[in-house]
């Protein structure tokens, strides 16, 4: 009961931070941290490939990129789009990409995916860069008209304004970070881990794997357009070397990694810590991403488990007694 | 000769060019990954150190051919070195650690090379006696590309004879299909993966030494190559070396075909390619079956 309390209590806290943050830190860190959420949700939808199903990709930014783009450009091109249609046109544009591409990509696991995915992925780059008629070549697709929130007869609100963005965008994502969530919580969501650890098993038990995969990996890419289409709003500007460059599907390995890929919020602290030494290193230096790839190799060699492992390892040892040795073992 | 044949060949020879250059690449690529299952992302990265070297060897010493023999050692030596004290470390934890391991090195060489050459783009000039057109029965062939495919076959020459005629070689192959039984053999696996691992780069960087003259040395080349290398190897089928080398050269002739009849295209050809081979045999070419 105390523990359930205590939950509660530790919601409502996150919340009124939540709420209150853009008024105690100003528009500044605002703005980071928008983009901190954004990629927070990228980076979820990327560890449901590979901390849940064991899929790694090196080509997610085609996602991102995707749902970018696509609302991007129904913005610029049709008139007075409101602005919940557009984030499903990007929604929508991402997983007609997966859709496309889950026939080839799970019939292969491992490397291959890796490769096939960072692949596909350059082939995003290259056509982004390439048909300029549609995306503008290496300059992207940029000020859009970003139409107001709105629910008629209600509510209208600008969200050009960085205050109402940020309101906007925590909701938008806090809601798609809610239902993968949930997902993960379902029975689905167990065969997902199933594929993960014992792909054959769950095949002798009855279950679909390749089915699975795919819906997996169509979900999975629809979120991903999503934070893709927040950020092109964000920014209003989405562009080749932005969105589809292979360092962008990179950076959610990375915060996952760094986080933790066992677990769920893992990549939510990867994207929390990856922004604020991306903050802290542009101060010194200019070559962040020098910084970054340090990291990484430190994370892999020292902290394979990452950030939620670090976290899990202290509070089986600290909170335990000394003796009880076959828990230490186990984390080790 | 009528000019068109003449463009055709000479287009042909750069594409040959250029695949062979790709093959030195992926030969390491599929050495390493044969070998040790590690896909090495920072493959191309160690290519472009290659480059790097070469220019910075060239402006120490002035002589092409002392740089093309001490730029790829010193690569390979640094990609010992990475295997002997980072991808080792890792290797109990498992495939994807190590491949995102390789992605770490990539990164750091690229903004290493980004702080001690600058950005911009570095001249290489060949040696005056591979200059210049050769002719032979009223075409012109360039030089220079002549002699990268004679480099590369020569380095095939004698991988293979390497590999098929010596002792080692055959340790290395038996470690390629069976590792835990040749170390349980009472050979040192471990001295064989950083000896692999250090030949792979060692092919990288002469690679890189060689195309150094004929495409930009810049930061952006390993994106530029590296990524065709490991299409090559998707379309391959992993750690087949004939497969590597075949479909190294329909991807440089594609490439060079290519830029001449679809120039707009081109860089898609491949991946279509790539997408056409995996869609019927998803192992690629000459891959086995898992």
């Amino acid at each position: 009961m105390m523990n359930k309390t205590t939950n509660w209590i530790l919601w409502v806290v996150l919340l009124l931070i939540l709420v209150l943050y853009p008024r105690l830190f100003g528009f500044y860190f605002t703005n980071i941290f928008v983009v901190f959420a954004i990629y927070a949700l990228y980076a979820i939808t990327f560890n449901i490939l590979l901390g849940y199903t064991g899929l790694l990709s090196f080509g997610h930014a085609m996602f991102f990129g995707t749902g970018g783009y696509a609302t991007a450009i129904a913005l610029e091109r049709i008139q007075g789009l409101p602005l919940f249609p557009a984030i499903l046109i990007g929604l929508l544009a991402a997983i007609v990409l997966a859709l496309i591409l889950c026939p080839l990509l799970v019939r292969v696991s491992g490397v291959a995916f890796a490769m096939l995915t960072l692949a596909f992925g350059q082939l995003m780059h290259i056509l982004a860069m390439k048909l300029r008629w549609l995306t503008g070549g290496e300059d992207g697709v940029g000020g859009f008209p970003i139409p107001p929130f709105n629910i008629p007869g209600i509510v209208s609100i600008d969200i050009a304004n960085p205050t109402n963005f940020y309101y906007f965008a925590m909701a938008v994502l806090g809601v798609s970070i809610w239902i993968i969530w949930f997902i993960t919580k379902t029975p689905f969501g167990s065969i997902q881990t199933g594929i993960r650890d014992n792909a054959v098993r769950v095949d002798y038990l009855g279950f679909k794997v390749r089915h699975t995969k795919a819906i997996v990996f169509i979900i999975s890419s629809g979120f991903a357009g999503i934070s893709g289409s927040i950020y092109a709003l964000f920014q209003n500007l989405i562009s080749a070397d932005d969105a589809f460059h292979v360092g962008n599907s990179f950076a959610p390995i990375i915060m996952t990694l760094v986080g933790g890929m066992g677990s769920f919020f893992g990549p939510i602290i990867g994207s929390g810590i990856l922004s604020i030494i991306d903050e802290l290193a542009t101060r010194y230096t200019e070559r962040v991403d020098l910084v970054t790839g340090l990291i990484l190799i430190l994370v892999i060699m020292f902290a394979p488990t990452g950030f939620a492992g670090f976290l899990s390892f202290i509070k089986e040892n600290l909170f335990r007694r000394a003796s009880d040795k076959t828990a230490m073992e186990k984390t080790l | 000769m009528d000019p068109t044949t003449a463009l055709y060949v000479s287009q042909g020879i750069h594409g040959l060019a250029y695949g062979m250059v790709l093959f030195l690449v992926a030969s390491g690529l599929t050495l390493i990954f044969g070998m040790m299952s590690i896909l090495n992302i920072a493959h191309a990265s160690f290519f472009m150190l290659g480059a790097y070297f070469c220019f910075q060897v060239l402006s120490m010493t002035g002589n092409f051919w002392v740089s093309l023999l001490v730029a790829p050692i010193a690569v390979g030596f640094l990609g010992a070195l990475c295997e002997r004290f980072l991808l080792r470390k890792v290797h109990a934890y498992g495939h994807v650690g190590e491949l995102l391991l390789t992605v770490g090195v990539g990164m750091v060489i690229l903004e290493s090379v980004k702080i001690f050459w600058g950005t911009e783009s570095l001249p290489i000039t060949v040696p005056p006696i591979l200059q210049g057109l050769l002719k032979i029965g009223g075409l012109e062939y360039p030089i220079y590309r002549l002699f990268i495919i004679g480099l590369a076959f020569v380095i095939l020459g004698v991988m293979a004879l390497f590999l098929y005629k010596t002792r080692l070689g055959m340790i290395v192959r038996g470690a390629v299909s069976d590792a835990d039984m040749v170390n349980a053999l009472g050979i040192n696996v471990p001295v064989v993966f950083m000896l692999v691992f250090g030949v792979g780069t060692w092919l990288a960087g002469v690679a890189g030494v060689a195309v150094s003259p004929i495409m930009t040395v810049y930061p952006g080349l390993s994106d530029q190559v590296g990524m065709d290398a490991f299409v090559v190897l998707v379309t391959a089928g992993f750690g087949s070396l004939k497969g590597a080398f075949i479909v190294s050269i329909i991807f440089g002739l594609l490439n060079a075909y290519g830029v001449q009849f679809v120039s707009q295209l081109a860089p898609v050809l491949m991946f279509s390619f790539m997408a056409i081979v995996l869609a019927f045999k998803p192992m690629g070419l000459f891959g086995e079956i898992e």
